[in-house]
């Protein structure tokens, strides 16, 4: 197989010639900035359409391409004269960002237009075959300000975990969509250290009038659950209809028996695993665990003495 | 080839590749039939090699190469007896439509791009060069957005439904042929809408095997007025096969976020203590009952009392 390098420089190549063969006159500076290039790449990519051309590949056969002063000139080559076709997974790839930005409401005016076109170009018709959709909660627009202007704000959060509600002041780093969620990323000054709050459970926000240093590196976006020391764990059996948790979350399995699938959990409060016990019901057994009994008991009475059964008296 | 000096080897074979590459297509889109395979090795500079194994091995891997930019390469009989075949690339085929992009509209989609990613992998610049490039932004953008893992098979997905072809797909231990009518995504999965069987069927992308596109463009037509959207509910509780009202209290303390998470079909009436009623609809009670056990004792199910008694027996059931 040819290297992927050898494609991405033949498909940027056969798309500014067609540029430039439609914007005779353009300038190496505003050919460079327009599709990546250095003017020592544009030199080399024009000398190599240089040489090429049609069968007798003598004068005449040749496209003529250099550079005039500071004018990119081609000539004989109005076979290329026009851009490649998008292959499906460009078109569904620009297409996707184009919608997933505007379902976030917070896209610059002029992508409604260019999805638009994209889709009519693509896709044909006035029909809806294409939907992205990021659900984009309360407070995203506003923690992307505060981002972008390193403003430092405090937080109304509410924990997924333990469910517990605090105060914190925080440091906005970068707000992101992954996985269904948004999530904001931020160096939490309660906490002293880095943490990934999801967005819908931040039930306000309040700009503090207030700047920090924003972080050099570009923030990251990714969420894998990193395992701690002090972390509760607990093993479950999982029986057939409930094997989906093991791919569900991350896990680790002990043992597969007839009897069912055996997994380890781990996370920073007993109840996230409590919860799921609950919810599995019958499918699912608590092997190990005692923190992950104690809080599931806990919740059960409080659940059900809500519900004025069994409960506390 | 006084040239290559001072070029690493890399660059000089990337250099000859890409030479034989602009003669072969200008080639193909100007010869205006199917050519064949010994008439482009004996015509087309840069396939002057000595042995016929040397020459197809080449040719083999510059085919590739080409389908790979997207260029629409097809054999083609080169007489009416259909004898000898040859290649052909349809300069209408090749050619992008133009969109008719104003630059501020491909600076908008460069920033999009950037943004959003698909499966961890950034929109390639690639096809925003082919529409015509545009200035990189210096985006110090503190959002992103990644998409489910795109695959391989997404792709094709939306070749089938750009180009109304069947696909062939294994769902639920079951080999399928589908009539693809759109794709969407939502709360964090690709979903591909679509009959089967004469019913429009929803099927997760993730879950899908083996996708093959079949061979016939124009294979179907889509109904009037297709949205996709309508057939992928806003919340998980609404994608099932069940038709239940259901009531629900949430305390004061969680009453804004179930207010975040009620879909846009669902009521919401706040109680005196600050608390709120909501009736929504269930079509799904497992994810149902599993959002409301995220509230710990903070959320109760009034009714219907089979659900309500559903939910007491699922917690009773561990005691």
């Amino acid at each position: 197989m040819t290297s992927p390098k050898t494609a991405k420089r033949l498909n940027r190549l056969l798309a500014m010639l067609p540029w430039v063969i439609a914007n005779p006159g353009s300038t190496v500076d505003e050919v460079c900035e327009r599709f990546g290039y250095t003017s020592s790449e544009l030199a080399a990519d024009l000398n190599l359409v240089f040489v090429c051309g049609l069968p007798g590949y003598g004068p005449g056969d040749l496209m003529v391409a250099y550079i005039d002063e500071d004018e990119v000139v081609v000539e004989l080559a109005d076979y290329f004269a026009s851009p490649i076709r998008l292959t499906p997974p460009e078109a569904l790839s620009l297409l996707a960002a184009g919608m997933a930005l505007l379902s976030t409401g917070q896209a610059p005016a002029a992508l409604t237009g260019a999805v638009d076109k994209l889709q009519k170009a693509i896709l044909g018709g006035d029909d809806e075959n294409l939907v992205v959709d990021l659900a984009e909660p309360p407070l995203v627009a506003e923690l992307r300000a505060a981002a972008r202007t390193a403003t430092v704000v405090e937080i109304v959060y509410t924990a997924l975990a333990s469910g517990k509600t605090t105060t914190r002041q925080v440091e906005p780093w970068i707000v992101f969509a992954a996985i269904g969620n948004w999530y904001l990323r931020a160096f939490c000054r309660s906490a002293g250290a880095e943490r990934v709050f999801r967005v819908d459970r931040i039930q306000t926000l309040d700009s503090k009038d207030e700047h920090f240093e924003p972080p050099l590196e570009k923030a990251s976006t990714e969420i894998g659950y990193v395992p701690n020391e002090e972390d509760v764990r607990a093993v479950i059996r999982l029986r057939q209809e409930a094997r989906w948790v093991a791919a569900y979350y991350p896990v680790e399995v002990v043992a597969d028996t007839t009897a069912g699938l055996d997994v380890r959990f781990s996370a920073s409060d007993a109840s996230v695993i409590a919860r799921l016990l609950i919810r599995l019901g019958v499918s699912a057994e608590l092997m190990e665990g005692e923190e992950v009994a104690t809080r599931a008991a806990e919740l059960r009475s409080a659940i059900l003495g809500r519900y004025q059964v069994g409960g506390r008296s | 080839m006084h040239w290559g000096w001072g070029l690493g080897s890399n660059v000089v074979v990337m250099h000859k590749v890409i030479e034989r590459i602009l003669n072969l297509l200008a080639f193909l889109l100007t010869a205006g039939r199917p050519v064949t395979a010994d008439e482009i090795r004996t015509t087309v500079g840069g396939y002057d090699q000595s042995t016929d194994e040397a020459f197809h091995r080449m040719f083999e891997r510059d085919k590739d190469l080409l389908r790979r930019l997207g260029i629409p390469l097809e054999l083609a009989p080169t007489d009416g007896w259909q004898v000898e075949h040859g290649y052909v690339v349809d300069p209408e085929a090749y050619a992008l439509p133009d969109p008719g992009l104003t630059d501020e509209e491909r600076a908008a989609l460069w920033l999009a791009a950037e943004v959003v990613r698909i499966g961890g992998v950034a929109a390639v610049p690639e096809a925003l060069f082919k529409l015509g490039g545009a200035p990189a932004s210096a985006s110090g953008e503190p959002m992103a957005a990644s998409l489910t893992e795109g695959s391989e098979d997404l792709g094709e997905a939306f070749r089938a439904i750009a180009e109304r072809r069947h696909l062939q797909l294994t769902y639920r231990e079951r080999r399928r042929r589908v009539a693809p009518f759109g794709l969407v995504h939502r709360r964090g999965h690709w979903y591909l809408v679509g009959q089967d069987d004469g019913v429009v069927k929803v099927f997760r992308m993730d879950r899908a095997g083996q996708v093959s596109v079949g061979d016939k463009p124009g294979a179907f037509e889509r109904p009037a007025e297709f949205r996709a959207s309508e057939f992928i509910p806003e919340t998980p509780w609404e994608a099932g096969g069940e038709d239940l009202t259901a009531t629900v209290k949430v305390d004061k303390d969680m009453a804004w976020w179930a207010r975040r998470q009620i879909g846009t079909r669902g009521t919401i009436v706040e109680d005196a203590d600050g608390g709120i009623e909501a009736e929504l609809p269930v079509a799904n009670p497992e994810a149902f009952i599993g959002w409301l056990l995220s509230f710990d004792d903070k959320a109760e199910l009034i009714g219907p009392p089979e659900l309500r008694r559903r939910l007491i027996d699922r917690v009773a059931e561990g005691t």
